[in-house]
């Protein structure tokens, strides 16, 4: 597999500042790499500093600590982020968690899915605006009537597959998904995953994807890594991670997965995570590509 | 009981629902101020197409027919300097209307760029704009306006409406911030940043659209407000000269008329004001309580 790294976070950590005296560290001293042309998944509970990261990578929060590099291009520099400015907002794009909120209610889709363009003055490759826009539509499985619907005239698929043509129209390296398929019913949600990983053959983008079901995670990702209250506790191959979890948290957060067989899911062991290798620490490669977060003195 | 067994599934507590007849679609015109709508649009004509209706020359003296009762030449009578008022609404009504509309554009231009700023601007910068906007709201307006006119000079159509525009936009800001606090939240506007759209690409696509139902109703009061300063100002002799006709400036020979006891002179522009403002004010709060029920439908 082509290993070419695309960004790389580098102890990233981000606070927030709930009043004078108590910050909560929604991401604490997180590390990882992501190489160009995977799907990397994120889990966790919530809170545990997912969305966090996305929108650092975004740009949309400027971390406490740390830095991100995208191609080697500090992004939260503000001179190198002037200097790649229209890189970095046309190549990277982001799809949100709640389609009816990350649509603007005035806004028809063909608008919607074209307003990037019209930004950065790109003719599209297809002519006109509109027909860029039909393009995109029907690319992500949409019919070219709903061109001219407001979002409110639409179902939660099917904003949500507006949200994602609105990212694909600028034909983005990086796609951050924010739990993209949440607030979405089962088939639906079978569907735009299906739609993910059709896009991703077809553009070949490399893609966080966020979610906490993890069925769908093991059915999309190349790799995963595991969240827990702001750090990055295990990060390995879906197959590895799913077949072989080594941190407590992980196995706990698998052991969690609900089986579609009633007389094994009566039978089914919950684990009962004690919080003990939690704390500082640093990641450990374990095996080829396996990284578990190990505290600093002693091999457990 | 074991016969009803096999039989069919039932809902428990289902009734059939009563056969509804669709009403008829409400027409068109239903439920809007049409009235309203159609004596505003008369006067607004009127005043547009002055020339055509006028019977004599507004500004003209007739110095041989000064103070006139209405009759069959006169329509509405004459002043105390011989004009012919009837000619002089509809001339003057242009002067007024102007005034009107154009220091409301000045107005809502500045509330919505000053309120969006505010409303993106981090807190410190925000509370600091609102305080002042507040110590301007907290000053008369009225005492503003003159303040800014001694300060620009002689007065004319277009001094006064830049002067009261300048004066009345804080509330329509303070509006605007408040939506745009709420706005700027939502996922569209980060993904639009994400995107590389600038302040005023977000303000015109995103911002304007969402919030421009809420304000619409101060905005058709600020054409009444307006309005009503101009002819404030001049009824004190502090606006428009005599010689430059308009509402407010034929309302200031009304001290002379009280005198001569001619009811015409007052009466008549008065009428006139007062029927153009309740027109605005019926259709302000139409479109208030539509723009109302469109937020609770979406």
């Amino acid at each position: 597999m082509n290993k070419e790294t695309l960004i790389e976070v580098k102890n990233l950590t981000h606070r927030f500042s709930l009043s004078r005296k108590i910050a909560v560290n929604a991401v604490n001293d997180v590390s990882f790499q992501i190489y160009k042309g995977e799907i990397l998944g994120l889990v966790g509970e919530s809170g545990s500093g997912k969305s966090t990261i996305a929108r650092c990578l975004m740009n949309i929060y400027t971390p406490t600590a740390g830095k991100i590099l995208y191609k080697g291009i500090n992004i939260h520099d503000p001179g190198e982020f002037r200097k790649n400015k229209k890189l970095l907002q046309t190549r990277r794009q982001i799809i949100f968690q709640d389609s009816a909120s990350s649509l603007n209610p005035r806004m028809k889709a063909a608008d919607i899915i074209a307003e990037s363009l019209k930004i950065h003055h790109i003719t599209p490759p297809r002519g006109t605006c509109q027909k860029e826009a039909a393009f995109q539509m029907q690319y992500v499985g949409l019919d070219e009537s709903f061109l001219d619907r407001y979002p409110s005239e639409l179902s939660g698929g099917q904003r949500q597959r507006i949200a994602i043509a609105r990212a694909l129209a600028m034909d983005p390296e990086f796609l951050a998904a924010d739990e993209p398929i949440a607030a979405l019913d089962v088939s639906i949600q079978a569907q735009v995953i299906n739609l993910f990983k059709h896009l991703q053959q077809e553009h070949g983008f490399t893609f966080l994807f966020i979610a906490h079901d993890l069925a769908m995670v093991e059915y999309l990702c190349d790799r995963v890594g595991v969240m827990y209250r702001g750090r990055l506790v295990e990060l390995a191959p879906a197959k590895e991670l799913f077949a072989n979890p080594v941190h407590g948290y992980t196995r706990t957060l698998l052991s969690a997965i609900p089986i579609p067989d009633p007389i094994r899911e009566r039978n089914r062991k919950l684990v009962v995570y004690d919080e003990s290798d939690f704390g500082e620490g640093e990641m450990k490669e374990i095996s080829p590509g396996h990284f578990v977060l190990k505290p600093y003195k002693g091999e457990r | 009981m074991m016969e009803t067994a096999n039989d069919s599934f039932q809902i428990v507590g289902q009734r059939p629902a009563p056969e509804r007849t669709a009403r008829l679609p409400k027409k068109w015109f239903q439920g809007k101020p049409l009235i309203s709508i159609m004596i505003l649009a008369a006067i607004i004509l009127g005043c547009l197409c002055a020339e055509l209706i006028m019977t004599k020359d507004p500004t003209y003296m007739d110095l041989q027919n000064y103070n006139q009762a209405p009759n069959r030449e006169f329509l509405f009578g004459t002043d105390t300097m011989g004009r012919d008022i009837f000619s002089m609404l509809w001339y003057g009504g242009r002067i007024s209307l102007t005034i009107g509309v154009l220091s409301t554009f000045i107005s809502t231009f500045l509330a919505i760029v000053i309120g969006s700023f505010c409303g993106i601007a981090p807190q410190w910068l925000d509370s600091l704009l609102m305080r002042f906007t507040e110590i301007f709201l907290s000053i008369p307006s009225l005492l503003l306006i003159i303040l800014f006119q001694a300060v620009w000079g002689k007065a004319n159509v277009f001094s006064l409406s830049v002067v009261i525009g300048l004066t009345s936009w804080t509330s329509i800001a303070k509006v605007v911030r408040t939506e745009v606090r709420q706005i700027r939240n939502n996922e569209y506007v980060i993904a639009s940043r994400c995107m590389g759209g600038n302040f005023f690409h977000i303000l015109w696509k995103h911002l304007t659209p969402n919030f421009l139902p809420s304000i619409m109703f101060m905005v058709v009061m600020n054409i009444r407000s307006a309005i009503i300063s101009e002819s404030t100002l001049s009824f004190m002799g502090i606006g428009l000269p005599l010689e430059i006709i308009s509402w407010g400036s034929m309302l200031s020979l009304a001290e002379k008329a009280l005198l001569t006891s001619s009811w015409w002179i007052i009466l008549i522009p008065g009428i006139f004001l007062i029927t153009t403002l309740l027109c605005m004010t019926n259709i302000g709060n139409y479109l208030r309580r539509s723009g109302n029920q469109k937020e609770s439908n979406l």
